[in-house]
């Protein structure tokens, strides 16, 4: 029972996370990429119910001043916080085009929920849309990995022989590479200025490339064990064809590994991409991704004065947990089915 | 006389296990099977009477070679191509396999796995299918058929699963259906039904059959022909009953012998059976394979294999006795 509250729990967090980030444009009070050179690293804004006036009960804040020797609240003027306030024009799941923001503060004020960035921009709002480009990456890539995997290891252990030598000992290589620096020599052999969409795609065909190794030995195990089962046989001597013999009766048997190794690989692609975007071989500026938004920590006095920009890492610890914690229990219940 | 519907001719089978060595499942098998016949092999287990089952059929796991030649309908089936293979699976030659329990799928409706067999050969509509597993169904017995074309494995019995299996090999109405041990699994109140009910398909479509058993009271009055399988030979063949009434070599008369003493009703503590062991077909010794358990050796079984003589009309045999 306790169990069943914790699934639920998770899959409900799982979820509300991933709408926060495909609405991101709704959630997100600001454009990701407006900039606002007054507010250089402003740290997060504060949301207050007292004021000079005494108790409110809708919560307010105040406009940012540049002090010299940093920001201070210009307490003169409280700005009620809004939900569904209009702000920035954004598109909404790629077609439609809105004003509205989910929440937000009327000018001169700026509702920064996780301040701003070295351009003033708003960090929340990036981390949303970050997200977008972190996850998505993270999703295609592992699409991409289990086909990949899912053809070599069916081919592998269903044909054997040389085929399941000569795939099974690249796969060994392939687990032996140190993916990283093979990563990294990849990226840097393809073209370094391209538009932030193409980059995207090279990332996540190479990353998904790559990983094919892992979950095509599982699949191929399966497969081998599969293949060899009395009713798999059977079928083979009624006159199933190899096509229908894996369709019908093998590769079902591999989802039980295929969907807890998905949600294992996500977080490791997710981890991945913000790992070459924070040495800038990933998505580049302005669009932002969690690793991109961590490379300005490669400074020292960034990441010891403005904290507050290491939410995308935060948001990567957690997304990361989230999906760990799900296979996790998807293995389990598998296994007692 | 029509010429044989399957012939064999000096089939060779033999495992290469990874551990090394290599064991001699079937040496020199040469056999006829006749459109229409019932035949049965009678043989203890590791004889190698599945292997035949799987090697008529080319289902053999990748670690056994073979050699000689199986000819169906003129095409030799150890070198026939994979697609052409495929074709005579299940269409014309059928296997019933050991154990229905393993034998179909856990997760997938036996109503359509009966389909697939029709899918796989004849061009059928769906509801043309639909309705032929319907009628497959009742013509291997049930009457509660709805129920049946739904249920997953788990949900019939023994028996039930057995006439599925059934149902899957009479489909599509082949030529020869081969049966291997179709009642070890079941109750033996069960053999009887499952037997009758194979006798009455065989019989109505004119069907050949090739029933492997262990148990030879379940040959008696319906095989035609009676082959004997011993460590990898045949080393008996004949008419059915002539074998049964009047058995030639000292391993078959020591089989039914024994389910003589069985049927008859020996206490379980003096279960009757033949003393010693098949031979580790690892190490092939010189000389007869039965030498060492025959009852009736003589000086030569030791070093000299038996070559099959034939004493009577229509009997074959692998026994030194009947050398001269």
């Amino acid at each position: 029972m306790r169990n069943k509250t914790a699934m639920c729990v998770l899959m409900i967090a799982l979820v509300l996370v991933h709408l926060a980030l495909l609405f991101a444009g709704f959630f997100a009070p600001y454009d990701p990429a407006a900039q606002n050179r007054d507010l250089s690293y402003a740290p997060p804004t504060r949301i207050h119910f007292v004021g000079s006036t005494g108790f409110h009960w809708g919560p307010f804040t105040y406009g940012m001043v540049k002090d010299f020797d940093g920001y201070r609240e210009d307490q003169s003027q409280q700005i009620p916080l809004r939900l569904f306030a209009k702000g920035d024009s954004y598109t909404l799941l790629w077609v439609f085009h809105c004003k509205t923001h989910f929440f937000g503060a009327d000018r001169p004020a700026r509702l920064q929920l996780f301040g701003a960035d070295a351009y003033g921009r708003d960090e929340f709002s990036r981390l949303l849309y970050g997200g977008q480009i972190s996850l998505a990456a993270g999703l295609v890539a592992t699409l991409i990995t289990l086909a990949v995997a899912t053809i070599i290891g069916t081919v592998s252990g269903y044909y054997g022989k040389w085929i399941d030598e000569m795939l099974m000992g690249s796969a060994e290589l392939f687990l032996a590479l140190p993916w990283f620096y093979f990563l990294v020599g990849v990226r840097a052999f393809l073209p370094l200025h391209v538009s932030p969409k193409e980059t995207f795609l090279l990332l996540i065909i190479v990353i998904g490339v790559i990983g094919w190794a892992r979950p095509a030995r599982l699949i191929r195990g399966i497969v081998l064990s599969a293949r060899t089962r009395n009713y798999v046989v059977a079928a083979r001597a009624f006159g199933g064809s190899d096509f229908y013999l894996l369709r019908r009766h093998i590769l079902p048997e591999t989802f039980a590994v295929l969907i807890p190794q998905a949600t294992l690989l996500i977080p490791q692609y997710i981890a991945a991409e913000a790992t070459l975007s924070f040495f800038g071989l990933g998505i580049s500026e302005p669009v932002p991704s969690w690793g991109n938004m961590l490379s300005t920590l490669q400074q020292y006095n960034v990441l010891v004065s403005y904290s507050w920009l290491l939410a995308p890492a935060g948001a990567l610890v957690i997304t990361s947990v989230m999906y760990w914690r799900l296979a996790d229990r998807l293995h389990y219940w598998l296994q007692s089915h | 006389m029509p010429g044989p519907l399957l012939h064999v001719k000096d089939l060779r089978v033999r495992y290469l296990p990874e551990s090394g060595g290599k064991v001699q499942a079937l040496e020199g098998l040469n056999l006829e099977i006749l459109p229409g016949e019932v035949t049965g092999i009678l043989g203890e287990s590791g004889s190698g009477k599945s292997t035949l089952a799987s090697t008529l059929l080319r289902l053999l796991p990748a670690s056994a070679e073979c050699s000689g030649c199986v000819v169906f309908e003129g095409e030799d089936l150890l070198t026939a191509a994979e697609s052409k293979l495929r074709r005579i699976r299940g269409s014309k030659i059928a296997l019933i396999p050991q154990d229905p329990a393993v034998s179909l799928n856990p997760v997938t409706r036996v109503g359509e796995q009966i389909s697939e067999v029709l899918r796989a050969h004849l061009r059928l509509s769906r509801s043309e299918r639909k309705q032929r597993v319907r009628q497959l169904l009742v013509e291997v017995g049930f009457e509660d058929v709805d129920r049946i074309v739904d249920a997953y494995l788990h949900q019939l019995s023994g028996g039930q699963r057995q006439r599925v299996v059934i149902a899957q090999a009479i489909a599509c109405r082949p030529s020869l259906i081969i049966a291997d041990e179709p009642t070890s699994k079941l109750h033996s109140e069960l053999h009887c039904q499952i037997l009758a009910l194979l006798a009455n398909t065989v019989a109505q479509h004119d069907t050949a059959l090739l029933l492997i058993t262990h148990d030879p009271t379940i040959l008696a009055g319906f095989a035609d022909r009676l082959m004997v399988m011993y460590a990898g030979r045949l080393i008996e063949q004949g008419p059915a009953e002539s074998v049964m009434r009047r058995p030639l070599h000292p391993y078959t008369r020591a089989l039914i012998g024994l389910s003589h003493g069985h049927t008859s009703g020996n206490r379980a503590s003096h279960l009757p059976s033949i003393p010693g062991e098949m031979p580790n077909p690892l190490h092939v010794m010189p000389g007869c394979r039965f030498e060492p358990r025959c009852s009736e050796k003589m000086g030569v079984c030791a070093t000299t294999d038996p070559q099959t003589f034939s004493p009577e009309s229509s009997r074959l045999v692998s026994c030194l006795k009947y050398g001269n």
